[in-house]
């Protein structure tokens, strides 16, 4: 007999765990979108996990701890900006470097809300369209008008607004408390989420979803009494994620322009 | 390429460096004041734990090792256009392998005790390097992703052996027995605590060197690092070799986890390493991806972690967490500092080429106009 109840709780656990993921692979899709990769999008989780629960604390309001999460990513991600884009510094290092360094809620609800209109706003809007071409052809986009480097900008700092607001999330909605390294390695988990995807929202939205049934899978299997090292467990999704790239991915289709500075 | 004369050239690095320097210590000052501590009391207390006495030095010194191992692997790879972001897992699990080789295999005394622990580690890194290698080289997937999403892969199969079946009765930490003598490093210096694990770290940078500029193996490295497809069409065995140096990647970090199981822990420990394998791709790039570059940047890291063991005392908690802070900011600074200067470079080339022509007193090229 299949408990349904069970179920329900699987699912229920796979969504919780999934919109913070959402948030930063969303994120990272319109930067990696307009050509600029983000290898510190744990960096911006990170920050924002620890500075949502300082401002939600500092203000006993939880609007203003996603707000703080948000800035923090933000911030981040004009660091990442003034090297990148100004500068143009190497992408991958620039990352690497700023990595070094650092129940059901409505935030839930929006992260999925966020899947299409992330897509309407990158197919079916000029601006969208205008950040493809940045993307794909940044030195025909200059060409056409557009103003490359301004396009990344947005596209940079939106991503640092919504990996923070991811990072927020794990700490405003899940533990309540900032702990080192709360994000273990959730920021990479997006990263890979965004190439597994496709770079489609809804790709993205599939491969964190697969990501985070198994997490749940995990934490159900201990109480099913599942006879299996605890740290297999643990490992199960992150090889689990390996796995499935090398499966089903066929030649990735990177925007042309990604990590190149224009 | 600039027309600017070498001297300038080096001039300008050698200002990036000290402008990057000094940037990063009156950032590190002014974080260090934000927390409530009084910035030359505590580089004070972090000279005197770094390199006030012999046994500090000899500190300072072990500290360096797994870096400068880590970091020579990871240029290598970044020398062939591959960003090898696990050395953290390929640590743990060298390590692993080391432990398993001095504990299962028949003891043999002497040297070849380590010599077998050593071989073991680098083999086991080397292996697990290649994954993320071969699936770049065979599926076109991105060698960062696979290399980090292993790193955790890495830590939890060392858990369970330390957990599980490698750990020894009564002990009140997941951790092996400690390996008997004969299969441990020897101390060099008496009175620190460095071993011999420095030797070979010192005889792998030497290594790496020649392997880079004196082999055409090396030859080939940087090419395929300078252009891929260029590479390919000129007959080089591109997937081959991104999987050759993801491996050889993999076992220099490898061997940098077997030197802390045979020589400074004497036993594989849970959780033993800090983030050597994450702050080696910041000192690999700090020593801009040459050997002996690398080797002062893990000097430099090794000493500040030494360093930052003074400040426990003062202020506990803050001691773990200067170190990588410092290391961020310092390769953010050095990153910025270079760009303003090439940035700069291109202007005197723009000057230099406009001044020529006016001399020459001929009309511009197209190029030039």
């Amino acid at each position: 007999m299949i408990d349904t109840n069970a179920i329900v709780l699987l699912f229920t656990a796979t969504i919780a765990l999934a919109s913070p993921l959402l948030f930063a692979a969303l994120g990272e899709l319109i930067s990696e979108r307009a050509g600029i990769l983000n290898i510190n999008l744990e960096a911006m989780m990170l920050g924002g996990a620890f500075c949502g629960v300082w401002a939600a604390s500092a203000t006993t309001s939880l609007f203003a701890g996603f707000v703080g999460a948000g800035l923090a990513g933000v911030i981040i991600a004009a660091v990442h900006g003034v090297l990148c884009i100004v500068l143009r510094a190497e992408q991958v290092v620039s990352g690497v470097a700023l990595n070094v360094l650092f129940n059901q809620t409505a935030a839930t609800y929006i992260a999925f809300l966020l899947v299409p209109l992330v897509w309407w706003g990158i197919n079916r809007t000029v601006a969208g369209l205008a950040l493809q071409a940045t993307g794909e052809q940044p030195a025909a986009a200059i060409s056409m008008g557009i103003n490359v480097r301004l396009s990344r900008w947005i596209a940079l700092l939106t991503c640092g607004a919504l990996a923070g607001i991811g990072g927020g999330q794990l700490t405003l909605a899940g533990l309540g408390t900032f702990t080192p390294n709360v994000t273990a390695g959730r920021g990479f988990i997006a990263l890979a989420a965004v190439v597994f995807g496709r770079w489609t929202p809804s790709g993205a939205m599939v491969a964190i979803l697969l990501f985070t049934l198994i997490e749940s899978l995990q934490v159900r299997a201990q109480i099913l009494g599942i006879k299996l090292p605890y740290q297999v467990l643990v490992m199960a999704p992150y090889l689990a994620t390996i796995i499935a790239l090398a499966l089903f991915m066929k030649r990735m289709k990177a925007p042309r322009g990604l990590g190149i500075n224009v | 390429m600039t027309l600017a004369p070498t001297s300038l050239r080096s001039l300008a690095l050698v200002l990036a460096f000290a402008v990057a320097g000094l940037m990063t210590l009156l950032e590190a000052s002014a974080f260090l004041a934000a927390a409530g501590i009084d910035p030359l009391e505590a580089f004070h207390n972090m000279y005197v734990a770094a390199l006030g006495s012999k046994f500090a030095i000899g500190t300072s010194l072990a500290k360096t090792v797994p870096r400068l191992l880590c970091a020579l692997g990871i240029a290598l790879a970044i020398r062939g256009g591959l960003w090898n972001i696990g050395a953290e897992g390929q640590i743990y699990l060298g390590a692993a392998g080391a432990a398993g080789a001095a504990m299962f295999t028949p003891d043999i005394t002497g040297i070849h005790g380590p010599v077998v622990g050593l071989i073991a580690g680098f083999l086991v890194g080397a292996l697990w390097g290649a994954i993320p290698g071969a699936l770049r080289a065979y599926r076109g997937i991105n060698e960062v992703i696979t290399s980090l999403l292993l790193v955790y892969v890495a830590i939890q199969i060392v858990n369970y052996l330390v957990e599980g079946p490698w750990l020894v009765p009564n002990s009140t930490f997941p951790a092996t027995a400690v390996l008997p003598p004969g299969d441990r490093l020897s101390r060099i210096w008496p009175g620190t605590l460095l071993n011999s694990g420095f030797l070979i770290a010192l005889a792998m940078t030497l290594v790496a060197h020649v392997l880079l500029y004196k082999t055409e193996f090396g030859l080939w490295i940087r090419s395929i690092g300078g252009n891929e497809r260029a590479s390919h069409v000129m007959g080089l065995p591109v997937g081959f070799m991104l999987v050759a140096v993801m491996a050889l990647s993999g076992g220099f970090a490898g061997l940098a986890g077997a030197i802390e199981v045979l020589g400074t822990r004497g036993r594989l420990v849970e959780g033993f390493s800090p983030g050597y394998g994450f702050e080696a791709i910041a000192i690999a790039l700090l020593g801009r991806l040459h050997p002996f570059g690398i080797a002062c940047a893990a000097l430099i890291f090794g000493a500040l972690d030494a360093g930052s063991g003074g400040l426990q005392v003062s202020s506990a908690g803050m001691s773990s967490a200067i170190s990588p802070i410092v290391e961020g900011l310092a390769v953010i600074n050095l990153l910025a500092s270079l760009r303003l200067i090439e940035i700069s470079l291109k202007h005197y080339d723009a000057r230099k080429a406009l001044v020529d022509r006016q001399r020459s007193d001929r009309p511009p090229t197209l190029k030039e106009a």
